[in-house]
């Protein structure tokens, strides 16, 4: 089964993954509409600065076991057997934020949403985009991201190419490098920038 | 990609683009397959890359940064990329223009070689305009002066553009009370460049005048000069019937396509394909001669002039060479795709860049100089018959053109309501006060991939017509419309009751091409006419009128939206607006200009009903304003009720 794949080296921090994220999950799903609407639509992935202020798109892991729906005391957060996908259900959440403290990479947030009761902050996250996979298309993050920092895939085949490219990378007179040069330089300037 | 049947409402676009795929070129529509999806946050205008501190984004979903590394806002950001853009387009049409005034300066000094003046009754008029009196001066002396005082508007001397007199007086005061009468054309763009520098202008109210300035520098300077000047040289259009569409394209002759904007190259093409010694050397290399073609707004100037045929907009300049038949491409300046180099390469067509300011790389260049115009042509014309001599791909030209009536400048117009006896406006204000015609809108612009080719254009100028608005239109757009096969005085049948009549007492088609881009300044000069002539309110913005550009795709479209809207006019965008809704900048575009400074307003929709309705509850709103929304009673006067009439 593909499911959202994140390589952070390849990640250039340009943020668009967040856009369309909150554009996917609006009443419209146009941009230009999404803007006017209330609630205004929120992202569910966050791109971080790391420590060499290289982006990092954070999301949801989707564990198993999941801490947040071990934490859920209103048994709101629940995992799709099919997707394997851990969601909420917005009607059973309590806003108590017992998921947040408990998820290790502080990928919940509350706020309202489109598709919980009006007027009601609820406990929101990454759902796998699973709306536009039942409709044939994939993650609005994974589409959108232009370095293949995103990317949907099985995650045997991403691994298989992981290890390819790791592989060429460490023998000797190696030609491919395991990130493309201009990502390369990029991180590169960015930390010789901090340095200075 | 989308299905060949959503690209493009034109057959020849679908066949030609269908062939390029199965020959494996990549096109425009591949090209912006491969963008999507686009950057959310430059559709928006908000990311900022004017200074290296950046480049910043503003998270318009509330998560990420509001300001950026400077503290500028969002308004402020959105507004100083619209602010750039205008600029930009300014600065491209009145850069044309400044082509336009060397060569005027050069004819007047004999250094111009096979250019003339060919309306010497426009040179004097215009000359007039700008105090350059004709008493016993010959025609050159004057066309020396009026060059002279045109290089001037260019200039930081004057305290507002000589042409801005054309602008009925209302306007011209609320211009100077606002402060935002341009004072020179390149005055304007550089100060608009200079205010959205890195921490200068952060007021989007204060940096929205110079917004409007630049853009009337170029609507009343560059380009109303780009126009006055291409008439005198080249001679004012007159109707002529044209054919347009890739079937004026022929398989048994040498087929030269000239694609750009400005009309000196295109002039001398004209000489140098009817060369004898050249048609000869074509003959022997078997052609039956030399069919020269027009594309984009440098076949809409050609076409409107001097009935030069016309092969298809924007969006088919890189269909059109997979018909093979092609055997040169020579282009001058602005909307020329880089695109267009791989296309050739396959079709093995000669790409020629004619311009120093716009070299293609991979592609031919052969520079054209006013002072010595044949040189080059003719040697465009000869690569051209080499090609044809050596054609190897296979020749696939779709049978299909659309005859049209073009050619209806300002002048002409005038000439047309009234006849020479009294050529006048009157007879247009008349029918719009009885209701005949409800109002006029003026439909422009581009084509642009993110839409479907020519349809949107089409869709709005039929709906536009049935309800008995006359329209007027320009470059691509012109042509789009022109394929559909409404510029032909039969299409009258298509338009509202009242419309269909003026159209058949004057034998006119209901949509009136006025020329290239440059040339929406017709429209302006067309709209302060119906002003002076009265009947219709003493201001631009008081006029039954609205504008639009439903499928824009350049800067140039900005700069020409915003001297609408600063002339008083409604104007409707298509496609996308780049601006966020409800933030305090597109709220002053969209209401505030109009509210508070008695400007025209933006408004934006993607779809042509849409876009016709709004701009027909304009034309109905301002009818009602005028007080010309109903029938009025007529009454029969006798001598004694009109002894009564108060004539003032």
């Amino acid at each position: 089964m593909k499911q959202v794949v994140v390589h952070p080296e390849r990640c250039v921090g340009c943020m668009q993954c967040m856009v369309a994220c909150a554009v996917a999950h609006s009443s419209s799903g146009q941009l230009y509409t999404a803007l006017a609407e209330t609630p205004r639509p929120r992202p569910r992935v966050h791109v971080g600065a790391g420590r060499y202020n290289e982006g990092f798109p954070n999301r949801c892991r989707h564990c198993d076991p999941a801490p947040c729906m071990l934490a859920c005391l209103a048994g709101a957060i629940f995992r799709d057997e099919h997707t394997r996908t851990v969601l909420i259900d917005p009607d059973k959440c309590i806003n108590c934020a017992s998921c947040a403290m408990a998820c290790p990479y502080g990928v919940i947030r509350f706020h309202e949403d489109p598709v919980a009761p009006p007027g009601k902050s609820v406990a929101v996250k990454c759902d796998n985009c699973d709306r536009r996979v039942s409709q044939g298309l994939v993650p609005a993050c994974t589409e959108v991201c232009k370095s293949g920092a995103l990317t949907y895939e099985e995650m045997d085949e991403a691994m298989r190419r992981k290890t390819a490219e790791v592989a060429r990378s460490v023998s000797a007179g190696a030609e491919t490098a395991a990130v493309p040069p201009a990502l390369a330089l990029l991180a590169a300037v960015k930390k010789v920038e901090l340095s200075l | 990609m989308a299905t060949f049947e959503n690209i493009s409402i034109t057959e020849d676009a679908r066949l030609l683009l269908q062939k390029t795929q199965s020959d494996g070129v990549e096109t425009v529509w591949q090209r912006h397959d491969a963008q999507q999806p686009q950057c959310g946050y430059c559709e928006t205008g908000l990311s900022c890359r004017i200074c290296v501190m950046g480049p910043c984004r503003i998270d318009p979903f509330g998560e990420g940064p509001q300001r950026g590394v400077c503290g500028a806002d969002a308004d402020i950001i959105v507004a100083r990329n619209l602010c750039r853009m205008i600029a930009a387009g300014a600065a491209s049409h009145s850069d044309h223009g400044r082509d336009l005034v060397e060569v005027l300066a050069a004819v007047a000094e004999g250094k111009a070689p096979g250019y003339q003046i060919r309306d010497e009754e426009k040179l004097k008029r215009v000359a007039a305009e700008y105090g350059v009196t004709a008493d016993g001066k010959d025609t050159l002396a004057i066309a020396a002066e009026l060059a002279d005082a045109m290089m001037e508007d260019y200039g930081m001397r004057r305290k507002s553009l000589t042409l801005l007199s054309r602008a009925p007086e209302k306007r011209r005061r609320l211009w100077d009370k606002i402060g935002v009468t341009p004072r020179g054309i390149d005055r304007e763009t550089s100060e608009m460049m200079h205010r959205t520098h890195m921490g200068v202008d952060q007021d989007y109210d204060n940096i929205s005048k110079q917004f409007t300035r630049t853009a009337l520098a170029d609507g009343w300077g560059g380009s109303m000069v780009s126009t006055e000047i291409s008439d005198i040289l080249y001679g004012t259009p007159t109707p002529v019937a044209v054919d347009v569409n890739m079937g004026v394209l022929k398989e048994d002759h040498v087929n030269l396509i000239v694609h750009g904007h400005e009309p000196n190259m295109f002039e001398s093409m004209v000489e140098s394909c009817n060369d004898p010694e050249l048609v000869k050397a074509a003959q022997k290399a078997g052609a039956k001669g030399i069919n020269l073609v027009g594309m984009c707004c440098s076949g809409a100037e050609m076409m409107s002039r001097h009935g030069v045929p016309h092969a298809g907009n924007f969006m088919s300049t890189e269909a059109v060479l997979a018909t093979g038949a092609v055997d040169a491409m020579c282009v001058d300046i602005q909307c020329i795709k880089q695109g267009l180099v791989a296309v050739a390469d396959c079709y093995k067509t000669k790409l020629i860049t004619t311009n120093r300011r716009a070299h293609i790389e991979g592609a031919t260049h052969i520079e054209f100089v006013e002072h010595e115009p044949r040189s080059s042509t003719d040697e465009m014309v000869i690569q051209a018959i080499a090609r044809f001599k050596t054609r190897s791909i296979p020749v696939e030209i779709p049978q299909i053109s659309n005859p049209g009536i073009h050619g209806f400048s300002h002048e002409y117009i005038n000439y047309m309501l009234g006849g020479t006896f009294r050529a006048s406006y009157k007879p247009l204000n008349d029918n719009i006060v009885n209701g005949r015609i409800r109002g006029v809108a003026g439909v422009v612009g581009c084509t642009n991939p993110r839409v479907k080719h020519d349809w949107v254009h089409v869709e709005l100028t039929k709906e536009l017509i049935k309800n008995d608005v006359l329209v007027l239109m320009t470059g691509c757009a012109q042509i789009a419309v022109a394929k559909a096969g409404l510029f032909t005085p039969e299409a009258a049948h298509l338009a509202g009751p009242g419309l269909a009549e003026v159209c058949e007492t004057v034998g006119m088609p209901p949509v009136l091409g006025v020329g290239s881009c440059v040339d929406n300044s017709r429209i302006l000069i067309a709209a302060s006419e119906m002003v002076k002539v009265g009947g219709l309110g003493d201001t631009l913005a008081g006029l039954p009128v609205a504008g639009a550009a439903p499928e824009w795709m350049s800067e140039k479209a900005i700069s020409i939206g915003q001297y609408f809207v600063g002339s008083g006019v409604y104007t409707v965008f298509g496609v996308h607006f780049p601006t966020v809704e409800n933030t305090k900048f597109h709220n002053l575009l969209f209401d505030g200009l109009e509210s508070t400074y008695g400007m025209g307003k933006w408004d934006f929709t993607a779809d042509p009903y849409d876009m016709a309705q709004k701009m027909i509850a304009h034309i109905d709103k301002k009818r009602k304003e005028l007080g010309i929304d109903k029938a009025r009673e007529r009454v029969l006067m006798d001598m004694a009720s009109r002894r009564e009439m108060d004539v003032a």
